[in-house]
């Protein structure tokens, strides 16, 4: 009698205590599904921008989480109220593509407070304890080799001018300096103009259709982007002069990768937007699954495109990636 | 004429505060100018102390095409090095060969190491890029805070080489010399292509004269 109670009274607690982590499990699971993820981006003015942003919150939404991507327009300040909002409606982890390399590190610092995970994708800061991990086009490699390309097809003579992105991201840096790693090295070369168009289509037009009136001799424009090289393209068919200048992009743009198909645009350097998003929003799931040991940086390799070897590339990417 | 001499030399001060009140400097110095990092002694250091010493242990550049025909997952796997994802991987790599050629941006060699012999273009003129940075593996981009400074290294390892590897090789190798050559191979390998292999050098020596 007094042994049944015992098991009676085992058998209830075991009951009990699976209940408990019954609950606990659905509670937790519930958390997890309940998960949110913010996607800022510093422009959605630009296409490349729009297309690495609709493809993180794709495969965030893939994994399970809901998602709002949240345009910074170039400013820094709105950054910050972004990021102030995302964290104060509760967002689990940020897809993050900096307007500044060094001004945005506040904004990360603020998310890292409050055990807020920060995934930068493309751009970076100068950081390397702010962000949980960085994911970055190797901006600086495939514009050495554009600079070589750039050389060769000048057969190392000639005038040029360099677009620059925004001056305060290091991609815009990274680009230039490996660009003139190559071209300085040839005296045959000169640059007659370097002035930023804040990696801006419009701008990149304007700039260039400036220069061009008090440069109409030159042979090739060098731009830190594609958005920018579009610009540039259009200022030179303005001008008449679209097939004397030749013009170098970097990003892998659409119009761009058409452009160079139809010969209208000499090469880019085509990044890899839907990876770096995708890599993005796979490590914070695996964040919120428990992993913490990321690279702090993930460089992505960047490939060199022309005329040559357009037909292994597509907007954004190789053919069969899309 | 004392009034004269008054606007004179007040116009002649405000000259000189405008003037030097108002730099113009290029984007790129400033920019440069702001980075504390010291590549340069940087990169003289890894060059010595890790990229020369891993030479030794670089794969024999026939071999490794061989392998990349038998395994090239595993070939890649291997002996390729690279600090993040995509399809450019770096190789270490050495070999020996005849000078068949000398042009105005390289040199080709027919490497012979058994009976597989390849002719291998080993760039003089275009050595830039993360190439030799990062084919040995034994450096580390997150122990750097910005990717600037990082690639700042790479610059300067590439000047080495430019300036301490090429000018003397250039200047004595003839057609018909025997090198032995030792260097970064950049290769994709999605789009592998083992029909036009360029070697940027590291270490390059004449060990017979035609």
């Amino acid at each position: 009698m007094f042994m049944n109670r015992v098991l009676y009274k085992a058998a209830l607690v075991a009951v009990f205590i699976f209940a408990l982590f019954a609950v606990n499990s659905c509670q937790s699971k519930k958390n997890e599904e309940h998960k949110k993820i913010a996607i800022i981006i510093s422009t959605l003015n630009n296409p490349w921008f729009v297309f690495l942003g609709e493809n993180a919150a794709a495969k965030a939404k893939e994994l399970g989480y809901e998602t709002k991507i949240f345009d910074s327009q170039n400013n820094t300040a709105l950054e910050t109220d972004h990021f102030e909002n995302a964290l104060a409606s509760g967002y689990n982890a940020i897809l993050f593509n900096p307007t500044d390399a060094n001004g945005s590190i506040a904004n990360v610092l603020k998310a890292k407070e409050v055990g807020v995970p920060v995934f930068c994708m493309d751009r970076e800061v100068n950081s390397a304890e702010a962000a949980t991990s960085q994911i970055l086009s190797d901006s600086y490699s495939g514009c050495v080799a554009l600079g070589k390309y750039f050389v060769q097809q000048l057969n190392k003579n000639g005038k040029y001018v360099e677009l620059l992105g925004l001056v305060g991201d290091n991609n815009t840096w990274n680009r230039s300096k490996g660009f003139h790693e190559v071209v300085d090295n040839y005296p045959g070369l000169k640059m007659v103009a370097q002035q930023s168009a804040d990696f801006d289509r419009n701008k990149g037009m304007e700039v260039f259709e400036s220069i061009l009136q008090a440069h109409g001799d030159i042979n090739a424009v060098f731009c830190g982007n594609d958005a920018m090289a579009m610009g540039a393209y259009q200022a030179l068919v303005s001008a008449g002069k679209e097939k004397k200048v030749k013009v170098f992009g970097f990003d892998g743009a659409e119009d761009v990768i058409n452009a160079i198909a139809e010969g209208k645009i000499t090469a880019t350097g085509m990044q890899f937007p839907k990876v770096m998003a995708y890599t993005a929003a796979t490590f914070a799931d695996e964040y919120f699954k428990g992993r913490r040991d990321f690279p702090k940086k993930m460089p992505v390799a960047v490939e060199m495109v022309t005329k040559k070897n357009i037909k292994d590339y597509t907007a954004y990417g190789k053919k069969e990636e899309q | 004429m004392k009034k004269i001499i008054k606007y004179a030399a007040g116009i002649f001060l405000l000259i000189i505060v405008a003037y030097n009140s108002v730099y113009f400097r290029k984007l790129d110095e400033v920019k440069a100018s702001s980075s504390k990092f010291d590549a340069k002694n940087f990169a003289r250091n890894y060059f010595d102390n890790k990229l020369m010493p891993s030479l030794p242990d670089a794969v024999e550049i026939n071999q490794l095409l061989s392998l990349l025909q038998i395994n090239k997952e595993q070939t890649f796997e291997k002996y390729g090095h690279a600090l993040g994802i995509g399809n450019i991987r770096y190789f270490l790599v050495k070999g020996e060969g005849q000078v068949t050629s000398i042009n105005e941006n390289d040199v080709i060699v027919l490497a012979k190491a058994d009976s597989n012999q390849k002719s291998i273009r080993i760039a003089t003129e275009f050595v830039f890029g993360n190439a030799i940075r990062d084919a040995s593996g034994r450096i580390d981009i997150n122990e750097f805070a910005n990717t600037m400074d990082f690639n700042n290294v790479s610059a300067e390892i590439n000047k080495i080489v430019r300036a301490e590897v090429l000018p003397a090789f250039k200047k004595s190798v003839v057609k018909g010399d025997t090198v032995q050559f030792a260097g970064a191979l950049e290769l994709n390998k999605e789009h592998l292509n083992v029909g036009d292999i360029e070697i940027i050098p590291v270490e390059l020596k004449i060990i017979e004269k035609k």
